[in-house]
């Protein structure tokens, strides 16, 4: 009687499974036919409405009045919701898209382009060269991904030195001129200066001005086979970067993951006389009632520039928009000097316009204008996926530098090791 | 042997009838039975047959057509499809058994359970059953439906360079594994973060046990006085949040800046300790602190434990002419072990992926040169550091696999082995 059950339950399964594979490959066919119509149908035709994710609280006071005269405009209703730029709009486009509830219109860091662009969450994009002139060179650079682009900057940021003028009368031109004067006012909890060295997006800084580079610039886009980390140049940074802790200017209080924190509240507090930070610090030191100056960062002792990571952030059409026309329409509107600059008097994220940065708005603030200047100097953070093998061990190795445990030349021959074997190992040719 | 005493053959022609669910019980003149039997399987085919063709056809292929075939969503339906024919099955199988079962009671001559009595015996025997049922079904979603995901997950090449919707997932076998142990750079941060872990586990572990029971056994000492409070003051750190007790105490830890590297030391007259780049004290710092965080649950567990143990024990042993050591591992220890052991399993396992308390005082830190783990890395920060900065879904969820088949293996062995899952009482 058990055997003729599990016959029985085994030809039940079995007619099961063999009634799936028609079903599924009909409604396949219809599907694809119907997706491709469409989209060429619908190239020009208006749709009655776009969705926009905005980044978190970033939307106040002047998205509202660029939808108007959007929909002023063309017509076309649209719609806007916030998200949390940094995880949340990936994760959820990740999700919604397949669905079939994404937005038509996303920002995004561009650090995450690469990756965004091989999982196929947003496309490329077509616009006059007329429009791409009106921002900055480097910004549209990190827009780009194998030679396309794929989006259109909202807004850059980079590093740049910030002082407390109850300390520092006037802002050094030169690192040496900041080293002198740290070893002088660097007593017991005093610091003449902190930058959080140990982590790679400020160390880039020194060791691209000393002549290292992450990614070797190629005809189509970053070479990920060369990399420039254990370059003489980069050796010299490297060790420059360690002048700083070996000497105690840098204590080690403010290395690893909690170092920030601890760098902060040290500023906060009014012990520290100048920091290495972002424009989003700003505010919260101004809070903290400090008197603070914000200037570029000095040059080097070998007379270039403190080559920053620059960020970019873009507007993106969504892979899953059925207007990407339109779509493309949309972001073209909403990075345009006009909105820019109304979002930068809103949000005080400096815009990449090169038609802003001569405006009385930005050339008055000192914060803007001194993140425009070292923005020329800065380096777009590669946006290749490979870029995410890079951080870990170059944490790794500043960090044994810091703490002395490693020297600059095996520390960074170790740490391109590490990152090449994780290339290949995680990144396979395409 | 029944069929040699009967003349009449009810239990087959029910059983076969029952091929089509109800007809059976229709053969077998339960009419409602067998309507509920038909309208639910017809309902079940109706509703569930195209679902559970495209779900059986999706977990085979994982998708034919990248962008329009999205493998992770078909994986889940997929599992979904497997798991509603589980369910369809059973309820045939039922519908079968039933069949047979009420044909042999005819066959036998027995009368069949009128529409009362069926549901008197549903509800006297089937009771539990009943109630289960909403928790049950909860559960297998909930619990079993991730679990089988990560499972099946494990045997993909699910990373980011095979990511829907541009991509598709495919079936890759025992890749993952091969890989974490034959890719020099897997294996030697594999086994540099299990030893660490297994380490972490049984230190940690057995620190905060131990010192829970010695403290619970000294506050009751029957002559202390102010147990009341003592016992309250024992099971604060319990009563604070961990993730703040953990932040505050790296801050503490700060190398410069932390209270205890520039007071409590100082004021010990010793030198200032690397605690958080020298991986050696970043862990006896972790151990330290999750010890802290874990014995008050010990302390007061033991406690209660402590408190039906009867006095006449203790009584009689010192008539023997017990030493007190004698006593403690005699009674005291014996019988708290007992009423605890399956508790103290689970706080080893508990450890074991102790993700809070290593991710917030260090990030898995300090880095350590040639590995891509920190020092303090466990299992589950790792895989947590492979997933978010590498997309490396597929071998994060092998190496999940691994952890769990260890932490299961051990937790089972442990079970079986304690004497509270095999006796029902000591004393």
């Amino acid at each position: 009687m058990k055997k003729n059950l599990l016959v029985m339950m085994l030809v039940f399964l079995l007619a099961i499974l063999a009634a799936c594979a028609p079903d599924r490959a009909e409604e396949t066919t219809p599907d694809d036919a119907g997706e491709d119509g469409t989209e060429e149908v619908t190239e020009e035709a208006k749709p009655e409405k776009l969705v926009i994710w905005e980044d978190i609280d970033k939307s106040k006071d002047w998205l509202p009045a660029a939808i108007a005269s959007f929909e002023e405009e063309h017509g076309i209703e649209v719609e806007f919701k916030e998200l949390n730029m940094a995880d949340k709009i990936r994760d959820q486009l990740r999700l919604d898209g397949p669905s079939g509830s994404a937005p038509d219109v996303v920002t995004l860091p561009h650090d995450q382009i690469g990756q965004v662009v091989i999982e196929g969450l947003i496309q490329e994009i077509t616009v006059d060269e007329t429009v791409l002139e009106t921002y900055s060179e480097s910004s549209v650079t990190a827009q780009m991904y194998d030679g396309k682009l794929y989006g259109l900057p909202k807004a850059t940021e980079t590093p740049v030195l910030i002082y407390n003028k109850e300390l520092m009368e006037e802002a050094p031109k030169t690192m040496d001129e900041l080293y002198a004067f740290s070893k002088d006012f660097t007593k017991g909890d005093n610091y003449g200066f902190l930058a959080l060295w140990d982590n790679f997006y400020f160390a880039h800084g020194a060791i691209a001005g000393m002549g290292g580079y992450v990614f070797n610039e190629a005809a189509e886009g970053l070479d990920r086979d060369d990399i420039g980390l254990n370059n003489e140049g980069a050796v010299e940074g490297a060790a420059y970067i360690q002048q700083w802790y070996q000497e105690g200017l840098f204590p080690k209080g403010i290395i690893g993951e909690s170092g920030g924190a601890a760098m902060d509240g040290l500023f906060n507090e009014g012990k520290v006389a100048a920091v290495m930070n972002g424009p989003w610090a700003f505010q919260g030191m101004r809070d903290a009632g400090i008197d603070i100056g914000i200037v570029p960062m000095p040059t080097l002792p070998n007379g270039e520039p403190v080559k920053t990571f620059m960020g970019v952030k873009g507007w993106h059409v969504t892979e899953f928009t059925k207007n990407p026309y339109w779509a493309t329409k949309l972001i073209e509107h909403l990075s345009n000097d006009e909105n820019s600059k109304a979002r930068f008097v809103a949000v005080s994220e400096i815009p990449a316009n090169v038609a802003l940065v001569d405006d009385p708005i930005i050339a008055d603030n000192e914060g803007a204008k001194a993140v425009a200047v070292q923005s020329q100097y800065a380096v777009p953070m590669p946006n290749i996926p490979e870029m995410a093998e890079v951080w870990g061990p170059m944490a790794t190795a500043l960090q044994t530098l810091a703490t002395g445990k490693a020297q600059p030349q095996e520390a960074l021959d170790e740490a391109v090791k590490s990152i090449t074997t994780n290339i290949e190992t995680n990144h396979p040719d395409k | 042997m029944d069929n040699l005493q009967t003349t009449t053959n009810h239990k087959r022609n029910a059983l076969l009838l029952s091929i089509i669910p109800g007809l059976g019980q229709f053969y077998n003149k339960q009419l409602l039975k067998g309507l509920i039997f038909l309208i639910f399987s017809s309902s079940f085919g109706f509703v569930f047959f195209e679902m559970i063709g495209e779900g059986f056809w999706g977990i085979v292929t994982l998708g034919e057509i990248p962008k329009l075939d999205h493998s992770v969503f078909l994986l889940i339906d997929g599992i979904i499809a497997i798991i509603i024919t589980i369910m369809g099955l059973a309820i045939y199988a039922f519908n079968l058994y039933d069949a047979h079962q009420n044909g042999k009671r005819r066959d036998l001559g027995i009368a069949v359970n009128s529409v009362r009595k069926q549901y008197h015996n549903l509800i006297d025997n089937g009771f539990p059953y009943l109630m289960i049922t909403p928790g049950f079904f909860l559960l297998i979603f909930v619990v079993i439906f991730p679990i089988l995901f990560v499972l099946l997950l494990a045997f993909t090449n699910y990373d980011l360079y095979h990511s829907p919707p541009n991509n598709l997932v495919d079936w890759i076998g025992f890749q993952n594994f091969v890989d974490i142990f034959r890719l020099d750079i897997w294996r030697t941060t594999f086994f540099a973060v299990l030893a660490w872990t297994i380490v972490w586990t049984f230190g940690a572990t057995t620190l905060q046990v131990a010192l829970g029971i010695f403290l619970a056994i000294l506050v009751n000492q029957k002559d202390l006085k102010g147990k009341a409070i003592i016992r309250t003051i024992m099971i604060l750190p319990w009563a604070v949040p961990a993730f703040i007790t953990i932040l505050i105490f790296s801050g503490m830890f700060n190398e410069t800046f932390g209270v205890i590297n520039r007071t409590i030391l100082p004021f010990l007259g010793m030198e200032g300790i690397p605690w958080m780049t020298n991986e050696m004290w970043t862990r006896l710092a972790l151990i330290m602190i999750q010890t802290w965080l874990g014995f008050p649950f010990i302390f007061a567990m033991t406690t209660g434990v402590l408190q039906s143990i009867p006095d006449e024990l203790y009584e009689a042993a010192t008539v023997d002419g017990a030493s007190i050591m004698q006593k403690f591992f005699s009674i005291t220890l014996p019988l708290v072990i007992f009423a605890t052991a399956p508790i103290l399993i689970t706080q080893y396992t508990f450890n074991f992926n102790n993700f809070n308390v290593i991710f917030l005082f260090n990030g898995g830190g300090p880095a350590i040169p040639g590995q891509n783990a920190g020092g303090t890395d466990i299992l589950i920060s790792w895989i947590y550091r492979l997933t978010m900065t590498s997309a490396q879904y597929g071998k994060a969820a092998a190496v999940t696999m691994i952890l769990s088949i260890i932490v299961i293996s051990v937790a089972l062995w442990q079970f079986k082995r304690t004497k509270s899952f095999q006796e029902e009482d000591m004393m």
